[in-house]
Protein backbone atom coordinates (compact mmCIF):
# COMPACT_ATOMS: atom_id res chain seq x y z
CA UNK A 1 0.00 0.00 0.00
CA UNK A 2 1.46 2.95 -0.92
CA UNK A 3 0.87 6.51 0.92
CA UNK A 4 1.80 9.79 -0.75
CA UNK A 5 1.34 11.89 2.19
CA UNK A 6 4.00 9.40 4.09
CA UNK A 7 5.74 11.69 6.87
CA UNK A 8 9.01 11.06 7.93
CA UNK A 9 10.03 11.35 11.33
CA UNK A 10 13.08 11.16 12.85
CA UNK A 11 12.43 8.52 15.78
CA UNK A 12 13.02 9.22 19.68
CA UNK A 13 15.82 7.36 21.08
CA UNK A 14 16.72 6.36 24.84
CA UNK A 15 20.41 4.81 25.59
CA UNK A 16 21.26 3.11 29.37
CA UNK A 17 23.72 1.03 29.97
CA UNK A 18 22.90 -1.96 32.64
CA UNK A 19 25.71 -3.27 35.04
CA UNK A 20 23.80 -7.34 34.01
CA UNK A 21 24.37 -9.48 30.82
CA UNK A 22 22.59 -9.23 28.24
CA UNK A 23 20.83 -12.17 28.09
CA UNK A 24 19.63 -11.45 31.93
CA UNK A 25 18.45 -7.92 30.48
CA UNK A 26 16.88 -9.56 27.60
CA UNK A 27 15.03 -12.35 30.39
CA UNK A 28 13.79 -8.67 32.13
CA UNK A 29 12.01 -7.72 28.87
CA UNK A 30 10.53 -10.89 27.77
CA UNK A 31 9.55 -12.82 31.14
CA UNK A 32 6.38 -12.08 33.12
CA UNK A 33 8.28 -12.98 36.59
CA UNK A 34 11.01 -9.94 35.50
CA UNK A 35 8.19 -7.38 33.77
CA UNK A 36 5.90 -7.22 36.81
CA UNK A 37 9.12 -6.48 39.10
CA UNK A 38 9.79 -2.92 36.96
CA UNK A 39 7.33 -1.99 33.90
CA UNK A 40 5.80 0.42 35.93
CA UNK A 41 6.43 4.62 35.68
CA UNK A 42 6.12 5.39 39.39
CA UNK A 43 7.39 3.83 42.32
CA UNK A 44 4.86 3.16 44.63
CA UNK A 45 2.75 1.57 41.61
CA UNK A 46 1.83 -2.27 41.09
CA UNK A 47 2.04 -3.96 38.19
CA UNK A 48 0.24 -6.98 36.75
CA UNK A 49 0.32 -8.79 33.52
CA UNK A 50 -3.01 -10.74 33.01
CA UNK A 51 -1.70 -12.45 29.96
CA UNK A 52 1.81 -12.71 27.96
CA UNK A 53 2.14 -14.33 25.18
CA UNK A 54 5.36 -12.80 24.07
CA UNK A 55 6.06 -13.95 20.77
CA UNK A 56 5.99 -12.39 17.48
CA UNK A 57 2.46 -12.30 16.55
CA UNK A 58 1.69 -12.51 20.61
CA UNK A 59 0.49 -9.65 22.79
CA UNK A 60 0.20 -9.58 26.70
CA UNK A 61 -1.68 -7.37 28.61
CA UNK A 62 -1.06 -5.92 31.72
CA UNK A 63 -2.07 -3.63 34.51
CA UNK A 64 -1.06 -0.68 36.36
CA UNK A 65 -2.24 0.50 39.59
CA UNK A 66 -1.31 3.89 40.48
CA UNK A 67 -0.99 4.56 45.20
CA UNK A 68 -4.17 6.64 45.01
CA UNK A 69 -6.26 3.06 43.29
CA UNK A 70 -6.17 4.63 39.64
CA UNK A 71 -5.81 1.79 37.12
CA UNK A 72 -4.19 1.62 33.58
CA UNK A 73 -4.00 -0.92 31.69
CA UNK A 74 -1.34 -1.46 28.69
CA UNK A 75 -1.52 -4.15 25.30
CA UNK A 76 1.41 -4.79 24.23
CA UNK A 77 1.81 -6.70 20.57
CA UNK A 78 5.01 -8.12 19.90
CA UNK A 79 6.18 -8.07 16.13
CA UNK A 80 9.89 -9.38 16.94
CA UNK A 81 11.24 -11.60 19.91
CA UNK A 82 15.06 -12.17 19.14
CA UNK A 83 17.20 -13.15 21.68
CA UNK A 84 19.13 -11.84 23.16
CA UNK A 85 19.04 -8.73 21.54
CA UNK A 86 15.89 -7.54 19.70
CA UNK A 87 12.76 -6.33 20.62
CA UNK A 88 10.03 -5.00 18.58
CA UNK A 89 6.40 -3.97 19.82
CA UNK A 90 3.45 -1.30 19.36
CA UNK A 91 2.18 -0.66 22.94
CA UNK A 92 -1.64 0.71 23.37
CA UNK A 93 -3.49 2.23 26.12
CA UNK A 94 -6.68 -0.20 26.73
CA UNK A 95 -9.24 -1.70 29.05
CA UNK A 96 -8.90 -4.48 31.15
CA UNK A 97 -10.67 -6.67 28.28
CA UNK A 98 -7.36 -5.63 25.94
CA UNK A 99 -9.41 -3.33 23.59
CA UNK A 100 -7.42 0.11 22.58
CA UNK A 101 -8.56 3.02 24.04
CA UNK A 102 -8.53 6.10 21.45
CA UNK A 103 -7.35 9.29 22.92
CA UNK A 104 -10.12 11.88 22.64
CA UNK A 105 -8.21 14.66 24.73
CA UNK A 106 -5.20 14.10 21.67
CA UNK A 107 -6.54 13.80 18.06
CA UNK A 108 -3.82 14.53 17.04
CA UNK A 109 -1.22 12.35 19.01
CA UNK A 110 0.14 9.30 16.87
CA UNK A 111 -2.26 6.58 16.69
CA UNK A 112 0.55 4.02 16.88
CA UNK A 113 4.55 3.89 17.86
CA UNK A 114 6.65 0.49 17.52
CA UNK A 115 8.90 0.74 20.19
CA UNK A 116 12.41 -1.36 19.24
CA UNK A 117 14.79 -2.33 22.33
CA UNK A 118 18.37 -3.75 20.85
CA UNK A 119 20.47 -4.57 23.20
CA UNK A 120 24.68 -4.85 22.35
CA UNK A 121 26.95 -6.79 24.64
CA UNK A 122 29.88 -4.51 26.16
CA UNK A 123 32.49 -6.31 28.41
CA UNK A 124 29.54 -7.77 30.46
CA UNK A 125 27.62 -5.01 30.82
CA UNK A 126 24.72 -3.85 28.11
CA UNK A 127 24.31 -0.83 25.91
CA UNK A 128 20.15 -0.64 25.35
CA UNK A 129 18.74 1.36 22.96
CA UNK A 130 15.16 2.32 23.17
CA UNK A 131 13.56 3.29 19.62
CA UNK A 132 10.49 4.60 19.08
CA UNK A 133 8.90 5.63 16.27
CA UNK A 134 4.91 6.70 15.45
CA UNK A 135 3.69 4.17 12.61
CA UNK A 136 2.33 5.98 9.51
CA UNK A 137 1.95 9.32 10.70
CA UNK A 138 -0.31 11.82 9.11
CA UNK A 139 1.19 15.36 9.39
CA UNK A 140 -0.82 16.54 12.23
CA UNK A 141 0.69 13.26 13.80
CA UNK A 142 4.20 13.88 13.20
CA UNK A 143 3.65 17.40 14.06
CA UNK A 144 2.62 16.32 17.33
CA UNK A 145 5.10 13.98 17.84
CA UNK A 146 8.33 16.43 17.16
CA UNK A 147 6.24 18.67 19.75
CA UNK A 148 6.35 16.25 22.38
CA UNK A 149 10.49 15.69 22.32
CA UNK A 150 12.21 17.11 25.33
CA UNK A 151 14.90 14.95 24.45
CA UNK A 152 16.49 17.05 21.84
CA UNK A 153 17.15 20.60 22.54
CA UNK A 154 13.93 21.83 20.35
CA UNK A 155 11.05 20.65 22.85
CA UNK A 156 10.37 21.43 26.59
CA UNK A 157 13.72 21.63 28.30
CA UNK A 158 14.22 22.94 30.98
CA UNK A 159 9.98 24.28 30.87
CA UNK A 160 8.83 20.95 30.89
CA UNK A 161 10.78 20.89 34.14
CA UNK A 162 8.72 23.62 35.61
CA UNK A 163 5.73 23.07 33.82
CA UNK A 164 5.69 19.77 36.11
CA UNK A 165 6.41 21.33 39.72
CA UNK A 166 3.91 24.04 38.57
CA UNK A 167 0.88 21.15 37.77
CA UNK A 168 1.99 19.32 40.94
CA UNK A 169 1.03 22.25 43.02
CA UNK A 170 -2.37 22.52 41.72
CA UNK B 1 -13.95 32.79 8.39
CA UNK B 2 -10.70 32.19 6.22
CA UNK B 3 -9.82 29.16 5.63
CA UNK B 4 -7.77 27.43 8.68
CA UNK B 5 -4.39 25.99 7.41
CA UNK B 6 -4.39 23.77 10.14
CA UNK B 7 -7.28 21.89 12.94
CA UNK B 8 -5.06 23.15 15.97
CA UNK B 9 -5.86 20.68 18.67
CA UNK B 10 -3.51 21.69 22.31
CA UNK B 11 -0.52 19.22 20.73
CA UNK B 12 -0.24 20.95 17.46
CA UNK B 13 -0.60 24.35 18.94
CA UNK B 14 2.26 23.74 20.67
CA UNK B 15 4.19 22.41 18.18
CA UNK B 16 5.61 25.90 17.06
CA UNK B 17 8.83 26.66 19.51
CA UNK B 18 7.70 30.38 19.58
CA UNK B 19 3.96 29.37 21.38
CA UNK B 20 5.55 26.95 23.72
CA UNK B 21 8.04 30.07 24.62
CA UNK B 22 4.97 31.99 25.17
CA UNK B 23 3.45 29.42 27.38
CA UNK B 24 6.28 28.80 29.58
CA UNK B 25 6.90 32.69 29.75
CA UNK B 26 2.98 32.58 30.88
CA UNK B 27 3.55 30.24 33.83
CA UNK B 28 2.75 31.19 37.58
CA UNK B 29 1.79 34.65 35.92
CA UNK B 30 -0.78 36.75 34.15
CA UNK B 31 0.61 39.58 31.21
CA UNK B 32 -0.67 41.72 29.45
CA UNK B 33 0.40 41.51 25.40
CA UNK B 34 2.52 44.25 26.43
CA UNK B 35 4.43 42.20 28.61
CA UNK B 36 4.76 38.85 26.59
CA UNK B 37 6.28 41.65 23.80
CA UNK B 38 8.75 42.89 26.46
CA UNK B 39 9.59 39.65 28.03
CA UNK B 40 9.95 37.80 24.58
CA UNK B 41 11.78 40.39 22.66
CA UNK B 42 9.22 39.83 19.86
CA UNK B 43 7.17 42.04 17.72
CA UNK B 44 3.35 42.78 19.00
CA UNK B 45 1.69 41.28 15.75
CA UNK B 46 3.65 38.12 15.98
CA UNK B 47 2.86 37.58 19.83
CA UNK B 48 -0.74 38.86 19.13
CA UNK B 49 -1.10 35.58 16.62
CA UNK B 50 0.55 33.06 18.91
CA UNK B 51 -1.82 33.95 21.74
CA UNK B 52 -4.65 34.15 19.79
CA UNK B 53 -4.14 30.20 18.45
CA UNK B 54 -3.07 29.60 22.31
CA UNK B 55 -6.84 30.97 23.25
CA UNK B 56 -8.33 29.22 20.33
CA UNK B 57 -7.89 26.12 21.62
CA UNK B 58 -8.03 26.77 25.51
CA UNK B 59 -4.63 26.90 26.03
CA UNK B 60 -4.58 30.41 27.76
CA UNK B 61 -7.31 32.53 28.70
CA UNK B 62 -7.78 35.95 28.73
CA UNK B 63 -9.59 38.61 31.24
CA UNK B 64 -9.90 42.30 31.27
CA UNK B 65 -8.17 44.59 33.60
CA UNK B 66 -9.30 48.03 33.26
CA UNK B 67 -7.93 49.02 29.65
CA UNK B 68 -5.77 45.61 29.02
CA UNK B 69 -6.07 42.38 27.99
CA UNK B 70 -4.15 40.28 30.68
CA UNK B 71 -3.57 36.44 29.72
CA UNK B 72 -2.68 33.36 31.51
CA UNK B 73 -1.99 29.87 31.06
CA UNK B 74 -5.41 27.54 31.58
CA UNK B 75 -3.85 24.89 33.80
CA UNK B 76 -6.40 22.55 33.30
CA UNK B 77 -5.86 22.26 29.33
CA UNK B 78 -2.01 21.57 30.05
CA UNK B 79 -2.58 19.01 32.16
CA UNK B 80 -3.20 16.09 29.14
CA UNK B 81 -0.13 17.37 27.20
CA UNK B 82 2.13 17.13 30.21
CA UNK B 83 0.53 13.96 31.34
CA UNK B 84 1.31 12.72 27.29
CA UNK B 85 4.61 14.53 27.43
CA UNK B 86 5.58 12.45 30.95
CA UNK B 87 4.31 9.11 28.97
CA UNK B 88 6.84 8.67 26.32
CA UNK B 89 9.72 10.73 27.68
CA UNK B 90 9.32 10.22 31.50
CA UNK B 91 7.58 7.22 31.12
CA UNK B 92 10.40 5.05 29.97
CA UNK B 93 13.08 7.25 31.69
CA UNK B 94 11.48 6.21 35.08
CA UNK B 95 10.90 2.41 34.01
CA UNK B 96 14.41 1.85 32.91
CA UNK B 97 15.47 3.22 36.28
CA UNK B 98 13.20 0.84 37.72
CA UNK B 99 14.90 -2.06 35.33
CA UNK B 100 18.41 -0.99 36.48
CA UNK B 101 17.27 -1.25 40.42
CA UNK B 102 15.59 -4.34 39.56
CA UNK B 103 18.55 -6.26 37.68
CA UNK B 104 20.95 -4.92 40.33
CA UNK B 105 18.77 -6.28 43.21
CA UNK B 106 18.32 -10.07 41.53
CA UNK B 107 21.81 -10.11 40.59
CA UNK B 108 23.35 -9.33 44.73
CA UNK B 109 20.96 -11.79 45.48
CA UNK B 110 22.18 -14.43 42.96
CA UNK B 111 26.05 -13.82 44.45
CA UNK B 112 23.95 -14.30 48.06
CA UNK B 113 23.36 -17.59 47.00
CA UNK B 114 26.73 -18.83 45.69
Amino acid sequence: MSNSNKQMVEPSIITREFDAPRQLVFDAWTQVEHLKNWMFPQQGFTCEYVSAEIKPGGTSLHKMTAPNGHEMWLLTKYEEVNSPDTLVFRQYMSNEAGDILPNMQMPNWPKEMRATIKLEDQNGKTKLQLIWQPIDPTKEEAEAFEASRAQHGNGWGAGLEQLTRYLGTL
Amino acid sequence: MARAPTTFDSFNAIAEPRRRAIIESLIGKEMTVNQVVETMGWNQPMVSKHLGVLKQVGLVSERKQGRYRVYKVNAAQLKPIQEWVIQFEQYWMNSLDHLENYLNEIQSIEVKDE
